[in-house]
Formats: structure tokens, C-alpha cells, sequence
């Protein structure tokens, strides 16, 4: 018995429900509405078109280059809202340099999109415009108009039905199904219905085309040669349960690291950002592009190091990132089944249904939690990657490296942030940095202290007073204040750390009767790098303010009268109480351990000891995706942690 | 003060240096920034007073190995451009042979006894005779490439190489796999920066721009062996640009 014998057995609700949106048009009606749109319409029409033996997304110049019989296309339809490259902004470098935001708003359809690749965009709606929303996409986003269609021809590669993604029942203005000699419309939108009422003449469609859908998609699952045999909802279960499988390792020594699997992933929205200057160094544009967690540079920061360097971590992060970090953040697996990535794979190691069948039977694992710490992240509406500018009100060189810079916006306003929140400095033609704000809140100026330690920091030093420079922030989870009023304080900080606990410890001072006693703990490389010198001064001045410094070792022709040793000699020498006193450290990725441990042994708990982490940053509001510390987004969760929310996240220390 | 650059050829078909040449329009831009004060490909003057030196070609002989000796102790900032500098390119091929054979094959029993211009030792890259601050790879270089980097050191900024294979650029250029088609690729191996020119003409890549500082040369060669490549071609393939470089 075939499908639409089973149904002539009764009337469905389900039929007559979709059947009133249901509309018709002949082949010839169908190919007449498209070249209406190519021709008419004036929006640009991107459609799915032969490449080879396979398919793109490429604009339309005829209904006859549309192909609706696609198994699959070679990149997915995201780069039509997220293209491969685009420009943020052009820049200008003569006189007053100053940056200008370019937006796409050209209107389009898109025609052609699979349901996979239809739940996909849903995704990343969720990640562009859910919150923080991005201009530059939401501009091409709600600017197209998007005509999905239903598979006629299943990719050899795709799992989609396995995880229900080869139908869906939103996401689309319309949504055509190729019967034959009969193109089925399911009117999605108003929209929708009006583009199809102005460029094409449709009719009800019949009761047997309606079923003849019908019929079509509930056959269709049959057509799949792949299945994930877990169903998503399973995945992160799975996944926490495995995290030491010997999978990892046996995959990860066949990767190329080639990044081919995130860059043809619908799903996969990272992406790194660069400034374009021309060659007669006037003018340039700042332009992002996509980017992949598979790519060794990713996690590198200035000084060097990379935080998830090894194939294996790096292979790992994707599949954890699909199936156990977003489904945590957003409440969906990040994979729609369309197989590209496993199509493209040359090793054939990427594919996340035989990854996720070969786990799956398989879990003696140990399981590793990867909660998300809930934060509630400010809203950042207009504007969001596009700097303000500003002017460097004064400049003072505190160490051989280290340069303090006192900056107002030019609009006059207050910055508005809280303790250990950072901005993102922007020098046109080199590039962004972020950097803390060293300052206490309050105030038209602010303070930064930079480190030279690349282009962007370079260039910096080299500005006058009075020189302009692109702001962008506050950003990120600062301090807390509030929570740490009636409690002792120990700040423990190394080298820079001290920058970002300055404006905690200003503020502090501020406020002193809301605060017991206060140890403040800083250590450096030697005597000639030291910090704040003039504010370490002070604060020993301030009651029941006590200040330990050590340096590590004192070079010939340095002095220094001192404590000699790393940071945590200092520890035995302060005596709190553990449980009514909050640590706050801050320093270089080595030094946490170390103070942690000695902390945790004098008795200290978790929740008591707060950390500030330092991880690449390209955006800063969690969308290029550089920050992440496996499920958590360094940027917006962070970059101020309590060490209980962290210290079950693998990549944090 | 504008930076004085000097571009200098050794071993090589000049192709780079005629890149620079087809810069067309935007070659007016760079000698707004720059004064190229010495150039044999496009000018005759010549000025022994420069800040950066551009090298084209390896070096093949005592002479050439003193020249670029020279130009390292003058030059404040040298920049390989091209294979034959950065890697030793085709010319490194030669080594397969001993030298004595080389020359006999190439020169017959021409008269070479103390004449300098055919003196030669085994190929070298750049980079093995002095130190290099910046490389411009492939063969030819790309125009743009050179563009980037001459615009990153006026600017001040260091001028950086991708990272990650060729095949992200291909990718992202949206073209189909030459395995597909039954060719093999060094793609997954070789540095990014040509924009995937060859795969995107549906030609395999060669390496020409050298392979990554971690390339996945194991998995690599697993990839080529399953798509039937012998190791007799594997080896041709590597030895192109990457002379003993893919060494199985
Ligand atoms: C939350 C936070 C606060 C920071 N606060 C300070 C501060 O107060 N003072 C200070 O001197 N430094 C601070 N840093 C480090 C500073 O951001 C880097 O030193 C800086 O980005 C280096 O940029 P560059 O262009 O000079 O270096 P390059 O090495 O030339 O930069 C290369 C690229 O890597 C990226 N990158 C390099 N290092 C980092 C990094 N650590 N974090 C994020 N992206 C990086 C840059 O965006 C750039 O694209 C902070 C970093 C973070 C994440
Ligand atoms: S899993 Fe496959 S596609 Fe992804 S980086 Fe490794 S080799 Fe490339
Ligand atoms: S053609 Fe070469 S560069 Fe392109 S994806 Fe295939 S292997 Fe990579
Ligand atoms: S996601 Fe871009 S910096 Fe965090």
C-alpha cells in the first residue's frame, strides 16, 4: 500500500489544515513566475544552478538555470546572509581618520533552499539576531525573501531524516514542492503570498496535489541511505559521556585540519575579521570572514599562545560545539543532517552521524559536565561592530612595555562600565584589540594600560595625545561589587593582571567602609616591570589596606628590597579567613593553578574565588566565536568568572 | 620619509618581478609610498642605498651567495618573493643530481674551468644563505599578496602568511574537489594565500607557495593513497616545489 492509498483510507486533519495554503502552478507557470521575478521584480534572485556534476547558490539570470531536482548545494545558502567575505565598514586614513559602516540592504529571493538548510538559517537567526543583534546580517536577512523547496533528490551523504530535518514547517515565505507537471506552493508568509500574488498566478491546489505533498514527505525519509541512529535530543548526553573516547584520537590523526567541514557547515557561523588597506594607504575597508575552530591559529593570541592547539581538542571542539555546547546554550543540535561536511571530508572522518552511531554504542566514559553559567548580557542594539570614536586625552609610558592612555568618547558621554569590563580598541588599517578598563567606573575619561605586543598594541604607542582611536564596549560580565560588600578582599595579580583589578580596586577604595580588610598581591618579572607604582603607594597608605609585591628575579643594576619569589610566596604571608574573605585574581594563564591550589589548601571555597580569563577576541558580543572555552563564550559569559562556574570547563585553565 | 625598496633577481624567470610589473595602476600607488630605487625589470638606475630588498630566485653559486650577503648587510627589512627564493623552487630539482653531472649534461664539454658565472653548488633557498624577515610565496607571486605585505610594513604591521591550507580558500571559492575529478591536490597541505587559483581552473595544486609549518603530511599521503596515487607520482608531486620536503 503506498502512501496515498493509506490516506484515502481517511481524511486527515493534517491535509486539510495545510491544504488551505496550499496553492498550484503549471511547470510553465512556475518557470514564467521565476523569470518575472529574474526580470520584474528588481531584487536580485538567487536560485540553485548546475555547477559541473554538482550545485550553487548563485544568482539567477533565467527560470531555466533554476535546478529544483538539487541534492545538495557545495557551500549553503548561509553565505548568502553571512557572505565568505564582506565589509563591515571602509575606513579613511586621511586627516581625520574616521570609519563608516557599510550595510547591504539590496532586497532578494532566495529559491531553492532545502528544509535542512531552512532549519539551518533558523539557527543562525538565533545566534545574529536573537541577541546582540548583527546590522550587517539582519540587514540581508530580513531583506530576502526566502522560497524553500522540498528534496526531490537525497544527497548520498545526508542523515537529514534521521534527525527530521528533511521537512520543516517554518522558516520559509514559501515553500515549492516539484510534483512533476505541477509546482505545490505552501504559502509560509504574507509575504510570501503577495510576492506570489504579484509575480505569478497560482491556483488552490487540488486536494490530490496536496496529498501527492503530503504523500511525498512522508516517503521521503525511505530515500535516505545514512541515519543517525541517536536522536538529537540524545547527542549531548552522549557526548558528555565520551569525552575521553578513543575516537577522538583515531579521527584526529586522519584530520588534514584542512577546515573544509566548518567551512561547508550551514550551521557554523565563526569568523575572524581583518583590515583591507589599499595600497596608497588612504583608504581601506575592515572586512570579516569565515572562519573555522579546525584552523590552528583560531585560539592564538598576542603572546603567542594557542589555547586549544592539538588536532584532537581541535576536532573534538566541533562535534561538542554541534552536539553539546549549543543544544546547553540555545536548546538545539547544531547539525541539520545535510552531509556536506562528511561529502567533503577527503579522510571521511567528519561525519557527524558515524561519529555520533559510533559513540553510541560505546559509553563506559567518564562524564563531563560543560554547564553554562547564566548571565543576563546587555543588549547592544545599534552599531554593534562599528567603533566610536575617540580621542587619547593623555599618555604616560609606565614601563619599557606598558603605556597608560587616558581616553574620552568624542561624543562626550560616559563609558558606563562596570569593574573588569574591557573595550575594543580600534586603530584603522591595523586592527582591534580588547583591552580592559583600568579605570573604576565614573566619568567622562577612562583609563587603559597596554601592553606592546603586536600590530594593534604597536601601533598604539605610537599615537600622541590627542590622537583619535575607534572604541567599541563596554563589553563583557565585569565584577560584582555588590556581592563581595562586607567581605575581606584578596587581590592576587601578575604582571598585566593589574590592570583590570586596578578599577576593582579603585573601586573598593571608594567605597571603603563596604569592605573589611583588603590584601592586595602583585608580583612581576622583575622590579623595572612593575605597575601603578604611584596607586600601589596609596593604597598601602588606606586603613586596614595591606600591599605585598614580589618580583621573580632582580637583574643587575635594578633595586629592590623586596620580596624575591613568584606570586604564590606571598600567600603564607597574609592571614584571612577563608570563609568571609572573596580572592580575585588576575594574571598570565600560568598563574592560576598555582594560586588556586595554595587558596583551596588554606580552605578557601569555590564560590569565593573569582577569576578574569583572557582568550582571543575578534567581536567581543558572542558571534565570531574565537572566545569560546569549550561550551562557554569568554566575551559575553565572561571574562569574569567565579572559579566555581569554571572549574569543570576543560579549556578554562 | 617614503621607504627606498630594491627589488634584486637571482636564479629565476623574472615572473615575479613582471607581477610586480602588471601591479598596472596600482603600481603608481606603490611608488607613492615607496621609492623603488633599483629594479632591473623596470628601470636602469641603480642605488646601493635602500631600506628594503626585495629577492627574487635562489642562489646557485659562490657569487651569487656573496651578492646576497651584500644586499642582507645593506637591507634593513629583506622580503623572499617567489618560489625559487622562498623554497628553491624548481630549481632545487637539479639536486637529485651531483653537480659535476648537472653541469656536463647542461653544458657539454663547453669550457667551463674558471669561469665564475658556471660555478655552481647544489640549489638554496634564500633563507639558507640569510636571514629572511618576510616571504612572499608562489610561483608566481600573487599580485595582491604583495600589495598586503608591501602595505603591512608601511604601515607597521607585520605582515602575516595564512596559517591554514589552501583548501579553505577553495572552499570558500565554492569549487568542486579535484579528487572529484579524478586529479590529486596538494591543497590540504600547501599554505593558503593564492585565492586557490589552480583548483579554482579545476588544476590540482602543486605546492608552489610550500607546504604548512604543521602540514598533516601523514594524513596526507593516507588521502592519496586512497585515491589511487602511486608513490613513484606522490614523489614527483612533493619534489615539484618542496624539494625532499614530502619525503615519504
Ligand atoms: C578581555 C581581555 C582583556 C585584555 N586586557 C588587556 C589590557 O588591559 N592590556 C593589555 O595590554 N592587553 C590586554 N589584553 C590582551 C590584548 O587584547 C592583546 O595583547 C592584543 O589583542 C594583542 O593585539 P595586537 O594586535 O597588538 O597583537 P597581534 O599579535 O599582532 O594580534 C594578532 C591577532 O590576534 C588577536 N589577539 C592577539 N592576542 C589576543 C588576546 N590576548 N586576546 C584576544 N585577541 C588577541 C588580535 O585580535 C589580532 O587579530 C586583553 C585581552 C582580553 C581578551
Ligand atoms: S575533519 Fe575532515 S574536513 Fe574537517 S578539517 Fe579534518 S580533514 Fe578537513
Ligand atoms: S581541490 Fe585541492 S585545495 Fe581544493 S578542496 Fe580539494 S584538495 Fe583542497
Ligand atoms: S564570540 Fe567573538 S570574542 Fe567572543
Amino acid at each position: 500500500m503506498n502512501c496515498l492509498e493509506k490516506d484515502a483510507l481517511g481524511p486527515s486533519q493534517a491535509i486539510l489544515v495545510v491544504g488551505m495554503r496550499m496553492k498550484a502552478l503549471s511547470k510553465l507557470e512556475w518557470l514564467k513566475f521565476v523569470d518575472r521575478l529574474v526580470n520584474d521584480s528588481g531584487m536580485e534572485i538567487i536560485g540553485v544552478k548546475a555547477k559541473g556534476e554538482s550545485f550553487v547558490f548563485d544568482r539567477l539570470k533565467s527560470a531555466d538555470e533554476l535546478r529544483l531536482d538539487h541534492d545538495v548545494t557545495i557551500l549553503p545558502p548561509k553565505k548568502v546572509f553571512l557572505p565568505v567575505t564582506e565589509d563591515l565598514m571602509t575606513y579613511d586614513l586621511k586627516g581625520q581618520v574616521r570609519g563608516e559602516r557599510t550595510i547591504d540592504d539590496r532586497k532578494r529571493v532566495l529559491i531553492g533552499v532545502h528544509p535542512y538548510d531552512v532549519i539551518a538559517i533558523e539557527q543562525m537567526d538565533e545566534i545574529y539576531l536573537g541577541s546582540n543583534i548583527d546590522e550587517h546580517y539582519a540587514s540581508r536577512r530580513l531583506n530576502t525573501l526566502i522560497i524553500a523547496s522540498d528534496i526531490i533528490n537525497v544527497s548520498e551523504r545526508s542523515f537529514a531524516a534521521s534527525l527530521g530535518t528533511h521537512v520543516t514547517d517554518s522558516g520559509y515565505d514559501l515553500l515549492v514542492t516539484d510534483i512533476g507537471d505541477t509546482v505545490v506552493v505552501d504559502v509560509g508568509t504574507k509575504e510570501g503570498r503577495a510576492l506570489l500574488k504579484k509575480y505569478g498566478s497560482a491556483r488552490d491546489a487540488s486536494k490530490k496535489e496536496a496529498d501527492t505533498v503530503k504523500c511525498w514527505r512522508s516517503d521521503l525519509p525511505t530515500w535516505f541511505a545514512r541515519r543517525a541512529k541517536l536522536p538529537s535530543s540524545e547527542w549531548k548526553r552522549v557526548l558528555d559521556e565520551n569525552h575521553d573516547h578513543p575516537i577522538w584520537d583515531e579521527n584526529s590523526k586522519k584530520c588534514l585540519t584542512c577546515g573544509t567541514c566548518t567551512t561547508v557547515c550551514p550551521t557554523c557561523y565563526c569568523y575572524d575579521v581583518d583590515d583591507k588597506t589599499d595600497l596608497n594607504l588612504k583608504e581601506g575597508k575592515r572586512q570579516r570572514t569565515w572562519d573555522g575552530c579546525l584552523l590552528r591559529e583560531f585560539t592564538l593570541v598576542g603572546s603567542g599562545e594557542i589555547f586549544r592547539e592539538g588536532v584532537k581538542e581541535r576536532y573534538r571542539h566541533r562535534f561538542y560545539r554541534k552536539g553539546a555546547y549549543l543544544p546547553d546554550r540555545k536548546g538545539f543540535v547544531a547539525c541539520v543532517g545535510c552531509g556536506r561536511c562528511a561529502y567533503q571530508c577527503l579522510p571521511d572522518i567528519a561525519d557527524p552521524s558515524e561519529v555520533m552511531n559510533s559513540l553510541a554504542s560505546y559509553n563506559l566514559h567518564k562524564t563531563v559536565e560543560h554547564p553554562v553559567p547564566s548571565v543576563e548580557h546587555p543588549e547592544i542594539m545599534e552599531d554593534l561592530l562599528i567603533p566610536e570614536p575617540a580621542t587619547i586625552v593623555r599618555k604616560q609610558k609606565m614601563t619599557e612595555l606598558e603605556t597608560l592612555y587616558v581616553v574620552r568618547l568624542d561624543s562626550g558621554k560616559e563609558l558606563g562600565h562596570a569593574p573588569g569590563q574591557f573595550v575594543q580598541v580600534s586603530l584603522y588599517g591595523i586592527g582591534e584589540a580588547p583591552i580592559s578598563i583600568s579605570s573604576a567606573p565614573g566619568g567622562k575619561e577612562f583609563e587603559l594600560l597596554v601592553r606592546r605586543i603586536g600590530d594593534v598594541t604597536g601601533a598604539m604607542e605610537k599615537l600622541k595625545e590627542g590622537d583619535k582611536i575607534g572604541v567599541r564596549g563596554p563589553y563583557g560580565r565585569g565584577f560584582d561589587p555588590k556581592e563581595m560588600q562586607g567581605k575581606n578582599m584578596l587581590f592576587i595579580s601578575g604582571g598585566c593582571g593589574l590592570a583590570p583589578m586596578r578599577s576593582l580596586i579603585d573601586y573598593t577604595m571608594g567605597h571603603r567602609k563596604d569592605f573589611k580588610d583588603v590584601w592586595i598581591l602583585y608580583g612581576c618579572k622583575e622590579p623595572a616591570a612593575i605597575l601603578f607604582s604611584k596607586d600601589l603607594k596609596q593604597w598601602a597608605d588606606v586603613d586596614n589596606v595591606k600591599v605585598l609585591t614580589t618580583v621573580d628575579k632582580c637583574p643587575d643594576g635594578q633595586c629592590w628590597d623586596g620580596n624575591i619569589g613568584v606570586i604564590t610566596t606571598l600567600i603564607p604571608k597574609v592571614a584571612f579567613d577563608p570563609m568571609r574573605t572573596i580572592a580575585v585574581i588576575v594574571g598570565p594563564p600560568v598563574m592560576y593553578k598555582f594560586v588556586i591550589r595554595d587558596l583551596k589548601s588554606r580552605g578557601m571555597p569555590d564560590e569565593n574565588i573569582i577569576v578574569s580569563l583572557e582568550r582571543r577576541m575578534k567581536c567581543g558580543v558572542g558571534k565570531c566565536g574565537h572566545c569560546q572555552m569549550n561550551g562557554i563564550y569568554c566575551c559575553i559569559e565572561g571574562p569574569v568568572f567565579k572559579y566555581s562556574e569554571v572549574k569543570n570547563i576543560p579549556e578554562a585553565f | 620619509m617614503k621607504a627606498r625598496v630594491a627589488i634584486f633577481d637571482f636564479a629565476s624567470c623574472e615572473g615575479c618581478e613582471l607581477q610586480i610589473v602588471n601591479l598596472e595602476e596600482k603600481l603608481l600607488d606603490l611608488i607613492d609610498i615607496v621609492d623603488v630605487v633599483s629594479f632591473r625589470e623596470a628601470m636602469k638606475e641603480h642605488s646601493n642605498d635602500y631600506d628594503i630588498a626585495l629577492i627574487e630566485g635562489s642562489i646557485m653559486r659562490p657569487m651569487d651567495e656573496e651578492r646576497i650577503k651584500k644586499i642582507r648587510e645593506r637591507a634593513k627589512v629583506l622580503i623572499a618573493i617567489g618560489a625559487c627564493a622562498c623554497l628553491g623552487g624548481v630549481n632545487k630539482l637539479r639536486n637529485e643530481w651531483p653537480v659535476e653531472e648537472v653541469k656536463k649534461e647542461v653544458y657539454g664539454d663547453a669550457l667551463l674551468e674558471g669561469n665564475k658565472f658556471f660555478d655552481v653548488f647544489p640549489t638554496k633557498a634564500v633563507d639558507e644563505v640569510v636571514k629572511v624577515d618576510f616571504y612572499i610565496p608562489g610561483c608566481p607571486i600573487d599580485r595582491n599578496e604583495f600589495a598586503k605585505v608591501i602595505t603591512a610594513v608601511a604601515l607597521g604591521r607585520k605582515p602575516r602568511l595564512p596559517s591554514y591550507p589552501v583548501c579553505v580558500e577553495c572552499k570558500k571559492r565554492e569549487n568542486i574537489c579535484v579528487f572529484e575529478l579524478g586529479q590529486f591536490c596538494l591543497g590540504p597541505i600547501t599554505r593558503a594565500g593564492c585565492n586557490a587559483i589552480c583548483t579554482s581552473f579545476q588544476d590540482g595544486c602543486e605546492g608552489c607557495r610550500g607546504f604548512l609549518d604543521d602540514a598533516k603530511m601523514d594524513a596526507q599521503k593516507d588521502v592519496l593513497r586512497k585515491y589511487g596515487v602511486t608513490v613513484d607520482q606522490m614523489m614527483k608531486k612533493f619534489n615539484f616545489y618542496n624539494y625532499r620536503k614530502g619525503v615519504l
